[in-house]
């Protein structure tokens, strides 16, 4: 008879398991790659994420994997694309959008040797060819203009992939599709981050660039990374060489995992034992997390990564210097800025007198908690 | 609570001998299909944590990587993994308790993920000429058709005739009747109670509880349960609407393909084509129940020929006053909803009607639980009713997975099959007749303590266990 309480009938959605879709971004820079050659070479490091991607479509019959390479000029799709481009204007769907299905490229002469399951072989086929074809046209002179890698390009390609399957998802299943940009908890106290019932995202990086070259994207990185954690979603950052000094920010804000890899040639078992476990399973295990975060900025006039900045009270944008005539770049405030580029003589002269008039109004408003102490 | 969608499969497999899962896990493809069905997601993130290493994982080193408030879920997966022989324990070389992965299971999944595989497990692809391809839509359509013939034989609705007759073979009447899910009386087809537990589940569970039937009394006439649960799971992991060779396969497993598709479970132009489809009901095998929501699934039970009905995924609406309504016409589907309802009106494609304390009862007079009710509910629930209750029950609960069903009926559904479960029967052995208190105190706190006491009687000296043993040889002890 007691056997009924308030409790016991919500396990009946509990084993409703919604999918995962897991969105890798491989940074293909070849400046970086070509200096990781003698412990991990590319090819090497594409097929342990091949085994990966496998693996991860095969915890669950609807998981979803989603690659793109972050180039040193561009970021693009490795999977899924669009089958072939000639039939663009037949397959827009209702939006006018090109649907990308993960469909087969009709190999040339399917060998019938390998004997593989097929959303295995579709996905390797995919990566591979089109990672060569993006090879090929990367030219010695567009490398020589830039050494650093599109990573803002490619995590919006990817936050735009989500945020796609996310509401098809939805809407095949039913789910709440009236404003999938907004968490439907984000304001509750919900500890456990990601609502249970939708498609669980969640976006991997494999860093080698270091962030010197790309401290001039740190604005979209930052919003990208501010979009992901508003959606729940982790990025998890594979560290192969190189410092990410954005990347521990993007996965200490969301919640993911950072691991920079000593030894680079074990990347397959760094990405099956770190890197596998979706949200659901991360809840019951101990993630291999970063304390000492790099929480350093990049200031907005010259894309400085900075210790220490001024920030503009009004829209909190970061300058690396004190700005010539105290107007804000971003928002247009005028700052008053004081007496902030007066000599240092201040401190000479307090040594001299231990009574004197400060010179500027800045001075004399600041409170000093301890006074000088008197010689 | 309605058995678990993998618990069928996942009890069959368990009951087999180690000898069959060292043949079984040969196959690459059973080693996937395994894999990804029968596992809890903590079990699955050990076996790929473990799968690439080349020694064994001291077993203090997985305990320490599983927070401590999981030891419910690591116990269970590990428990799992060793039932189905997956994770064997072993001593690493400076005697360190540690956990491996089993050898056949371990190659055979790197061979299914890295496609080193030379055993042709995954099904061999076959060339169609161009024009006489079979669409996905028709196959869909064949595997409905057949499937509801299936079940619209065991729930008697063949003589409505609004449908196309299906004609099953015998071999699957057959094989209802051995699975105790129909009785013949008198020339009669009569659902069992079985049968009820049956038709009222998900269409996934059912084709599992099919196949494990099929592989039971395929064992019983002398096939190898091996060969034929290698089959199975080869089925699963083909892709829908593409054809395969049939000449790779042996004489029995052309054997089950024949039986297989007249369950639409695969699809072949004729038994003599040197080709086979997998039907949806095949490649969805290994998915768990969130694959019910596919459009298809729902499609396979939902309104028949209406266009619509591929977006939707269900198509009954329930009120918190009771009320049911269900957009659609399939007699099946009806007579379904009618075991546990009071219909009022039948429309085109709608019917209404009202879950009342006398349907329920009825229902659970006829052996139906509230908990398959509640879930034929919760599963075939229309699209609208998830969106509604979803939005709903985040704002106000959140970490609770939302119910989809009203809760008022979902408890009330229960306390109604309560009013009649109010005996409940346990077999078990009566000690009685002793001579003093304490010689009855005695055992009876033993029989507490090793937990088997199920009611005892200070006053009248007696006390009834569930298990006799211990207590015996405690009682013979002390004499």
């Amino acid at each position: 008879m007691n056997t009924i309480d308030a409790t016991e009938h919500y396990e009946t959605s509990a084993h409703d398991r919604p999918p995962s879709l897991l969105t890798i971004i491989v940074d293909t820079n070849p400046h970086a790659w070509a200096l990781l050659n003698p412990t991990l070479p590319l090819s090497t490091a594409i097929a342990n994420i091949l085994v990966f991607l496998n693996a991860h479509l095969a915890c669950n019959y609807a998981n979803e994997v989603a690659v793109v390479a972050s180039h040193t000029h561009k970021a693009t799709w490795l999977y899924p694309v669009e089958s072939t481009t000639t039939r663009n204007s037949s397959s827009k769907d209702i939006d006018g959008d090109i649907t990308m299905r993960p469909q087969a490229p009709s190999p040339p002469a399917p060998s019938t040797s390998i004997n593989k399951y097929r959303p295995f072989r579709i996905v390797e086929e995919q990566v591979s060819s089109n990672l060569h074809a993006l090879m090929t046209s990367t030219t010695p002179e567009s490398l020589s203009t830039t050494t650093s890698t599109m990573m803002a390009g490619a995590l919006t390609l990817a936050l735009s992939h989500i945020n796609r399957r996310t509401i098809a998802w939805n809407e095949a299943h039913g789910g709440d599709i009236t404003n999938p940009n907004d968490p439907p908890n984000s304001s509750s106290n919900n500890t456990r981050g990601t609502p249970e019932s939708t498609l669980q995202s969640r976006i991997l990086i494999l860093s080698v660039s270091s962030s010197t070259g790309s401290a001039h994207q740190y604005i979209p990185i930052m919003n990208s990374i501010f979009a992901c954690q508003r959606l729940h979603i982790p990025i998890d950052v594979c560290k192969l060489s190189g410092d990410a000094v954005f990347l521990q920010q993007a996965s200490d804000a969301t919640k993911g995992i950072y691991m920079a890899l000593e030894e680079p040639r074990g990347l397959l078992q760094y990405l099956m034992m770190g890197f596998l476990p979706d949200q659901r399973s991360r809840r019951h295990l101990v993630l291999p997390t970063r304390v000492d975060v790099d929480f350093r900025a990049a200031c907005f006039c010259h894309r400085r990564v900075v210790d220490v900045g001024f920030v503009c009270s009004i829209c909190l944008s970061i300058f690396c210097e004190p700005l010539g005539d105290g107007v804000c770049l971003t928002c247009g405030s005028r700052l008053d800025m004081g007496d902030y580029g007066a000599k240092p003589a201040v401190v000479a002269r307090k040594k001299k007198k231990k009574k004197v008039k400060a010179n500027g109004p800045s001075a004399t408003g600041t409170p000093t908690p301890t006074p000088t102490p008197g010689p | 609570m309605a058995a678990a969608p993998s618990s069928r499969p996942f009890e069959y497999l368990e009951s087999l001998p180690g000898t069959v899962f060292f043949k079984l896990y040969q196959q690459p493809s059973t080693a996937l299909a395994i894999f990804r069905r029968m596992l809890p997601d903590l079990a699955k993130c050990f076996v790929m944590a473990l799968l690439y290493l080349k020694q064994p994982l001291p077993a203090a080193d997985l305990e320490v990587w599983v927070q401590s408030e999981s030891l419910k879920e690591r116990d269970n997966a590990l428990s799992i993994l060793g039932r189905l022989h997956i994770l064997s324990n072993t001593v690493t070389a400076d005697n360190v308790r540690a956990y491996m992965v089993t050898d056949p299971f371990a190659t055979s999944l790197r061979n299914a993920l890295t496609g080193a595989d030379q055993t042709q497990s995954f099904g061999v692809l076959s060339h169609v000429p161009s024009g006489s391809e079979v669409s996905i839509a028709g196959l869909d359509e064949y595997a409905r058709r057949q499937w509801e013939g299936v079940l619209g034989y065991m729930v008697g609705t063949g003589g409505l005739g609004t449908q196309r007759e299906v004609t099953l073979s015998k071999g699957v009447k057959e094989l209802l009747q051995a699975g105790h899910l129909v009785e013949i009386r008198d020339r009669r087809v009569e659902i069992t109670q079985d049968g009820f537990a049956f038709v009222l589940q998900d269409v996934s569970t059912q084709v599992w509880h099919i196949l494990i039937l099929y592989v039971e009394s395929a064992t019983a006439i002398g096939m190898d349960s091996v060969e034929v649960l290698s089959f199975v799971f080869l089925l699963s992991s083909l892709e829908l609407g593409k054809s395969y060779e049939k000449n790779h396969l042996t004489s029995k497993q052309l054997r089950m393909l024949t039986d297989l598709a007249d369950f639409g479970i695969v699809y072949q132009e004729s038994p003599d084509a040197p080709r086979f489809y997998p039907t949806r009901l095949a490649t969805t095998l290994t998915s768990d129940s969130s694959a019910l929501s596919n459009p298809i699934l729902g499609a396979l039970s939902g309104p028949t020929g209406d266009p619509s009905s591929k977006a939707g995924t269900g198509f009954i609406i329930i009120e918190t006053n009771y009320r049911v309504y269900a957009y659609t016409s399939s007699p099946l589907q009806i007579s379904l909803i009618a075991l546990f309802t009071t219909l009022k009106y039948r429309f085109p494609n709608l019917i209404t009607g009202k879950i009342t304390r006398q349907s329920v009862r009825r229902a659970v007079e006829m052996g139906i639980t509230a908990d398959q009710i509640i879930s034929y509910l919760s599963t075939h629930a229309h699209p609208q009713m998830r969106k509604h209750n979803v939005s709903r029950s985040t704002s106000n609960q959140a970490g609770i997975p939302p119910s989809v069903l009203p809760p008022t009926v979902v408890d009330q559904i229960r306390l109604w099959q309560l009013e009649r479960d109010r005996l409940k029967a346990t077999s078990g052995f009566l000690f009685k007749d002793f001579v003093s208190l304490a010689e009855y105190e005695a055992p009876c706190r033993y029989a507490e303590e090793i937990g088997v006491l199920a009611w005892k009687s200070d006053q009248k000296r007696m006390f009834f266990v569930t298990r006799h043993e211990q207590v015996a040889a405690f009682l013979r002890s002390r004499k």
